[in-house]
């Protein structure tokens, strides 16, 4: 079965306004296969979101390109869902017309309002939203909310719904929690992980939290300085370290909870060089 | 050299100290002139040293400042000059209606089509009702244009004319950039430059209505009438100025003295004798005082009061033209007795013809 | 007293509030007095008598260029008002006004599309960033040329002076809706004019409401400024007639009248964007 990201050779060069190049990613190939939770860490400035980017299609390589179902990336687009860290939501709409955004804009058409059929399709629509927040734990009386009315993790979970309601084939999830507090933050990787694990929906999770990065993915791929202040020189690693293995080399769910539990509580964020374990690879 | 140089200094200095004390004990007068062919004048003669050499006769300080049109009658309104020169209507309309006694001691000339109505593609008065006519409303140019049509026994037709009213900053600009306005009706030099323009016609002018428009040297009578008689001396010795100045402008070098009044008011001096055209000028006192002393001034006056009370010019409180009366210079009333607010004195234009200034 | 800490308290607050209102109202009132004693005529300072009656005068009787007989024998107090002079000119000028406000939403829609598409952005910015700083006022013969001296030109005198700000506004407006927005629109599976009109438009929309309304005095500016130079009726024309024989005790009321107006437009709009737009809680 082909993959369904596939990172070929890709360049990544930014021209400085001071002159020069700098090179974020050289060379960098990378797969992703249908149902995996991969969870990029790295320090700040290292790449990681340039990375998510690259995948949505707001940014382009300059050299090298990016499959995604075999298709080269252009721009975003319908297959690929998007929970950013701030400005998830569109702040004029309500809770339920947000998480419905999606279908509705998909099916508006010029002048559609003139064909009855298309407000029993809006119905439907509407119907179907307020199931999926029901899903992300949100109660009935937030469907007329404004977000700047709910907390910021009510508001990552309509996010959430709302990149799920169109079924993406991807969910791009750019340091989705980061700016929720610990415990808020421990319930959503609760529900990320059990809407991952209901719907095997294919999920890249950007974070700067390494504990978050062990708990939450299948696989952490982790973005290196390699000691200095650039990124030129990119490292993927499958990271689990020694100590989370069992003696087959597998990794030991029990050790990776006991894990969460030390470091995540409370939260130390962001993660400073010495949190990060390298692994050799 | 040195010694020369150290003495001119000193009497320099010494001569500033004395002329600063005699102006500091001197009454001081200020005269406020606008742009105008009758008007540009005062400010040669402030320049050329015949208000000082006259106020010096007279033991008064003289001075004149220029204005804008409007701004210097607010100025004269608001008390804060003596003098300034205006036309009759303004003098009515602005000062006296407000209450302020004002006295006219020279008439220096009147319109003679300075003021003009241009028409565009007719030339007719009947053919502009329901058109366009653009000027600047409650002024001497809608007298005119109301005057125009009472000569030709069209009074009915006027009501069917548009009125735009235009700023006299832009009027030449709006009437020649847009064929649909079909008369004009403004003073010169606009009308020099509106003239230029092809298809377009004068069909009336203030030469029509002679002596209808008049330019005035207007002083508050409160001013005239100081108990230290100071503002008689100020009348005295401005008159004289004036006739004096007008000697030079129609003796042997008036060519000289007219391009430097022209050159004062930033003009030129083809232009300026161009406009000179079109106003009666007095250049004798003696005719001045004749133009002033006879009957018709009543009647002509009494027509721009009329022209003045008819638009609201004289303000809410007034009910009827008698209210704002005016004193003429043979002691007669038009108006009500206990309302004069606006005195034409001939006498100062008598000495200056009998040569006892 | 003077501390950034202070809490005033209601009774105070208020009076300080009003003093510097009942300080120009008696300066006012002396001025007027003192020149009345001096002179009972005078024009200039009109005392609050002469104010009063030139607005009821103003408001009950039509105006001078007018047909008295227009009201008929009796006219009710409605008609008197309907057919007086200050309904003529705020009816010419409130008519040109909402013209102007109207002509304004292209503007708005022109912003957006420069923000929203880079092409149309680089092909308009540099002329509409050059235009905004024209003085409209400065250039008024080319638009007498262009648009004649009537209604039209009047209108686009304000549109030229006024528009490129709403332009410009939107634009920045646009410009500044975080980027998440726009990728998020495109993966919820928006096309372009979607995103434009669905994402970003509702989301600057109360602003550029809030933009046009501190515009207001801008387009009031200019409205005035078209009708001193030519006009037949409105505000404008008529308090330039009346500056002309410094007939204070009708400017003053219309003066004033203006201000009204334009404070309960302001409101209105104030209202109108908290109302529709229950989202938005900046103004």
């Amino acid at each position: 079965m082909p993959p369904l990201v596939d990172v070929r050779n890709v360049t990544v060069d930014y021209r400085l306004k001071a002159g020069g190049v700098h090179t974020v990613f050289k060379e960098l190939s990378l797969t992703i296969q249908q149902g995996e939770f991969v969870c990029v860490v790295g320090e700040t400035g290292c790449g990681k979101s340039t990375l998510l980017k690259l995948l949505l299609g707001s940014e382009h390589p300059t050299r090298g390109t990016i499959l995604i179902n075999g298709t080269p990336v252009l721009q975003p687009d319908r297959d690929r869902g998007y929970v950013p860290q701030k400005y998830s939501l569109f702040p004029d709409k309500t809770v339920l017309q947000n998480i419905a955004f999606g279908p509705i804009s998909e099916a508006s058409r010029p002048f559609c309002f003139l064909r009855p059929q298309w407000w029993r399709q809006r119905k439907q629509v509407y119907a179907d939203a307020l199931q999926y927040m029901r899903h992300v734990g949100l109660s009935d009386r937030d469907a007329r909310k404004y977000p700047d009315q709910i907390s910021g993790g009510m508001q990552q979970r309509v996010a959430i719904a709302q990149s799920l309601m169109l079924k993406p084939k991807i969910l791009l999830m750019d340091e989705s929690f980061s700016a929720l507090d610990p415990n808020t933050r421990r319930a959503m990787q609760r529900l990320l992980r059990s809407i991952w694990a209901e719907n095997k929906t294919t999920i890249v999770f950007v974070t700067h939290n390494l504990s978050e990065a062990v708990y939450l993915g299948t696989r952490v791929l982790q973005i290196t300085q390699n000691g200095k202040l650039n990124c030129s020189e990119v490292s993927l690693d499958l990271l689990v370290p020694d100590y989370v293995r069992d003696a087959k080399g597998n990794p030991r769910q029990d050790e990776i909870d006991r894990i969460i539990r030390e470091i995540d509580l409370p939260v130390a964020e962001p993660a400073t060089p010495s949190e990060m374990v390298e692994v050799a690879s | 050299m040195l010694l020369l140089t150290k003495r001119f200094l000193a009497f320099f200095l010494i001569s500033l100290a004395l002329s600063a004390a005699a102006s500091a004990q001197q009454p001081s007068f200020t005269v406020a002139w606008s742009i105008y062919v009758g008007w540009d004048p005062y400010q040669y003669m402030a320049k050329t040293g015949l208000l000082r050499k006259w106020g010096a006769k007279y033991g008064v300080t003289i001075k004149a400042q220029r204005f804008d049109y409007a701004p210097s009658i607010d100025a004269f309104t608001a008390k804060n000059v003596d003098a300034c020169a205006m036309t009759n209507m303004e003098a009515l309309d602005l000062p006296a209606a407000s209450g302020v006694d004002t006295t006219a001691i020279i008439v220096g000339d009147y319109s003679n089509g300075n003021d003009a109505l241009l028409v565009r593609d007719t030339n007719t008065l009947g053919s502009l009702a329901s058109k366009k006519v653009l000027l600047v409303q409650k002024t001497v140019s809608e007298y005119l244009l109301e005057r125009a049509y009472v000569l030709n026994h069209a009074d009915d037709l006027l009501r069917k004319v548009k009125l735009v009213n235009t700023s006299d900053s832009s009027i030449v600009a709006a009437f020649l950039n847009d064929s649909s306005q079909a008369g004009v009706v403004t003073w010169k030099p606009l009308v020099s430059q509106i003239r230029q323009s092809k298809g377009v016609t004068t069909l009336f002018d203030s030469s029509k209505i002679p002596g209808e428009i008049l330019d005035l040297l207007v002083v508050r009578t409160e001013v005239l009438n100081r108990p230290d008689g100071s503002g008689q001396k100020f009348a005295k010795a401005i008159t004289g100025a004036w006739y004096e100045m007008m000697d030079e402008m129609s003796g042997a070098d008036a060519d000289k003295v007219l391009s430097g009044i022209a050159a004062v008011s930033e003009d030129t001096l083809p232009s300026y004798k161009e406009q000179l055209s079109t106003t009666k000028l007095f250049y004798k006192p003696s005719e001045a005082y004749a133009f002033t002393t006879a009957p018709a001034m009543k009647e002509k006056l009494g027509l721009v009061r009329q022209f003045c009370f008819s638009h609201g010019l004289l303000g809410a409180n007034i009910r009827s033209a008698d209210d704002l009366a005016i004193l003429y210079p043979d002691g007669s009333v038009q108006g009500k007795g206990d309302r004069v607010r606006f005195r034409i004195n001939a006498s100062y234009m008598q000495l200056a013809a009998k040569g006892q200034l | 007293m003077f501390r950034v800490f202070a809490q005033p308290n209601r009774q105070l607050a208020w009076i300080a509030s009003w003093t510097l209102f009942a300080i120009g109202i008696c300066v006012y009132l002396r001025t007027a007095q003192v020149r009345h004693i001096e002179n009972p005529e005078d024009h200039i300072v009109p005392t609050v008598k002469q104010l009063v009656t030139g607005f009821v005068h103003s408001a009950s009787t039509p105006a001078e260029e007018d047909d008295e007989g227009q009201l008929g024998e009796h006219p009710s107090v409605w008609q008197r008002i309907y057919g007086s002079m200050l309904w003529k000119d705020t009816a010419a000028s409130g008519k040109r006004f909402l013209i102007s406000i109207a002509l304004m939403f292209p503007a708005v829609l022109l912003g957006l599309h420069m923000g929203a598409f880079p092409w149309i952005g680089r092909f308009f910015i540099k002329f509409v960033l050059f235009f905004d700083k024209i003085i409209a006022l400065s250039v008024l013969p080319i638009l007498f040329i262009a648009f004649g001296i009537g209604e039209f030109a009047k209108i686009m005198l304000i549109v030229i002076g006024v528009a490129p700000t709403i332009i410009l506004d939107s634009f920045n407006l646009t410009k500044s809706v975080p980027t998440e927005q726009v990728i998020k629109g495109f993966t919820l599976g928006a096309g372009d004019l979607c995103v434009a009109y669905h994402v970003i438009l509702p989301q600057i929309w109360p602003r550029v409401l809030n933009s046009i309304r501190l515009n207001l005095k801008g387009i009031v500016l200019f409205l005035f400024a078209g009708e001193m130079i030519a006009s037949q009726d409105g505000l404008a024309y008529r308090i330039a007639l009346l500056q002309r024989h410094m007939g204070m005790d009708l400017i003053i009321p219309y003066v004033l009248w203006t201000a009204l107006l334009l404070f309960v437009v302001d409101l209105t709009l104030k209202v109108i964007i908290r109302a529709t737009n229950p989202w938005f809680r900046e103004v």
